[in-house]
């Protein structure tokens, strides 16, 4: 690749990642709880965004790849914070107004869960529920008994003379 | 939970915040170039580290392995198994690096990168036992070169008695492995187990 088709995809990313910031944001207001949070999840979004359209973009998935990103990295920060004994979740920000704004949507929210704040963010983003699928890699919607039961006899693991060569030699 | 009223809430955040700057160029540059991946979940280095380390090893070993068969020695057999197990390593730690594929793997999506990540985690931990084994083996081996330098008539009559090398280093092995179990493992345990409890609670969820 030469230098200036470098520059162009790049000049690409930034413009795209400008545009869409508001998004990222909206990501840390739904997960984290500090001034401090906030802008480590934003920074840490912001890198992944740019490394999976670097490595991985077209011009159809770049905002996909965006949002993959903001999920990837709430779903690391939230397994980060569960990992750290006794971390207090008060809400602590610079700004009187943001603080109060971040106190009243998360004292509404109460203690819903990740998957639920997911939703809540591509509601609050205008992003099409389909796309839910793309973004968690599972089917959008709650099943039914019978899909659940057809979903379970499809996960069943099939018959297998080697299962423990098999287990140790296939990954994923 | 009432949507509107959580959708009130969310329009009333102010427009700029000091939380909420715009982004600018010069901040855009410093931070595509950062590693979005914490320590604890971005093993690459690691992974590369231990392939230099074993490589090396392993053209050591190669080289004794060739002193051995030549001259008809009596670690014949004990070089063969330290190439072994060597190949082996590097082939399990070089196939893991290009598993974890690390570039692209914030691309996927969550259910299938938590899925990876899990596996990341269990092979990780998993490659403990192979460096407690090329540890002890790589200990042995060095002692052995270190008493052949200073002390040859030992060095010959430790080099004949197989038996007590294959019960050193099985002794090295399992000391290590425990040694490693306390020490290093049970910080991957503890990520691998809340990684694992989070993808679970996520498919709780949607289901």
């Amino acid at each position: 690749m030469s230098n200036s088709q470098r520059k162009g995809f790049n000049t690409d990313i930034r413009s795209l990642l400008k545009h869409q910031h508001k998004k990222v944001y909206s990501v840390c207001r739904l997960f984290a709880h500090t001034y401090k949070e906030h802008q480590y999840l934003f920074t840490n979004i912001i890198a992944a965004a740019s490394q999976n359209i670097r490595f991985r973009g077209t011009s159809a998935n770049k905002e996909t790849l965006l949002l993959r990103a903001c999920v990837n990295m709430a779903a690391l920060h939230m397994i980060t914070l569960d990992m750290q004994a006794g971390s207090a979740e008060s809400i602590e920000f610079k700004s009187t107004d943001y603080q109060r704004a971040m106190v009243e949507l998360h004292d509404s929210m109460g203690n819903i869960s990740d998957y639920d704040k997911f939703r809540l963010f591509l509601e609050f983003e205008k992003v099409p529920s389909e796309q839910l699928a793309g973004l968690t890699g599972m089917p959008p919607g709650k099943y039914s008994r019978h899909q659940l039961a057809q979903r379970k006899e499809k996960e069943m693991p099939k018959k297998n003379f080697i299962p423990y060569i098999k287990e140790k030699l296939v990954w994923s | 939970m009432e949507l509107k009223k959580l959708q009130q809430h969310w329009n009333s955040f102010p427009e700029t915040s000091m939380e909420e700057r715009p982004l600018l160029s010069s901040d855009l540059e410093k931070i595509v170039v950062k590693n979005p991946l914490s320590n604890a979940f971005y093993l690459r280095k690691k992974l590369v580290t231990r392939i230099a380390v074993f490589s090396v090893l392993w053209l050591v070993n190669t080289w004794l392995l060739r002193l051995q068969w030549i001259g008809e020695g009596n670690d014949l057999y004990l070089q063969s198994a330290f190439f072994l197990l060597l190949s082996y390593a590097i082939y399990f730690h070089l196939r893991l690096l290009l598993f974890a594929d690390y570039p692209t793997l914030l691309a996927l999506p969550l259910i299938p990168f938590l899925s990876k990540l899990e596996i990341i985690l269990d092979k990780y931990i998993i490659s403990y036992k192979l460096l407690s084994s090329i540890t002890a083996f790589g200990l042995l081996v060095f002692f052995e070169q270190l008493m052949a330098r200073w002390s040859p008539r030992a060095y010959d009559s430790f080099s004949r008695n197989s038996w007590y090398k294959w019960l050193l280093i099985i002794f090295l092995a399992v000391s290590l492995d425990i040694l490693l179990l306390n020490i290093a493992i049970p910080r991957y345990r503890k990520l691998l187990g809340t990684v694992r409890k989070y993808k679970e609670g996520i498919l709780a969820k949607a289901r």
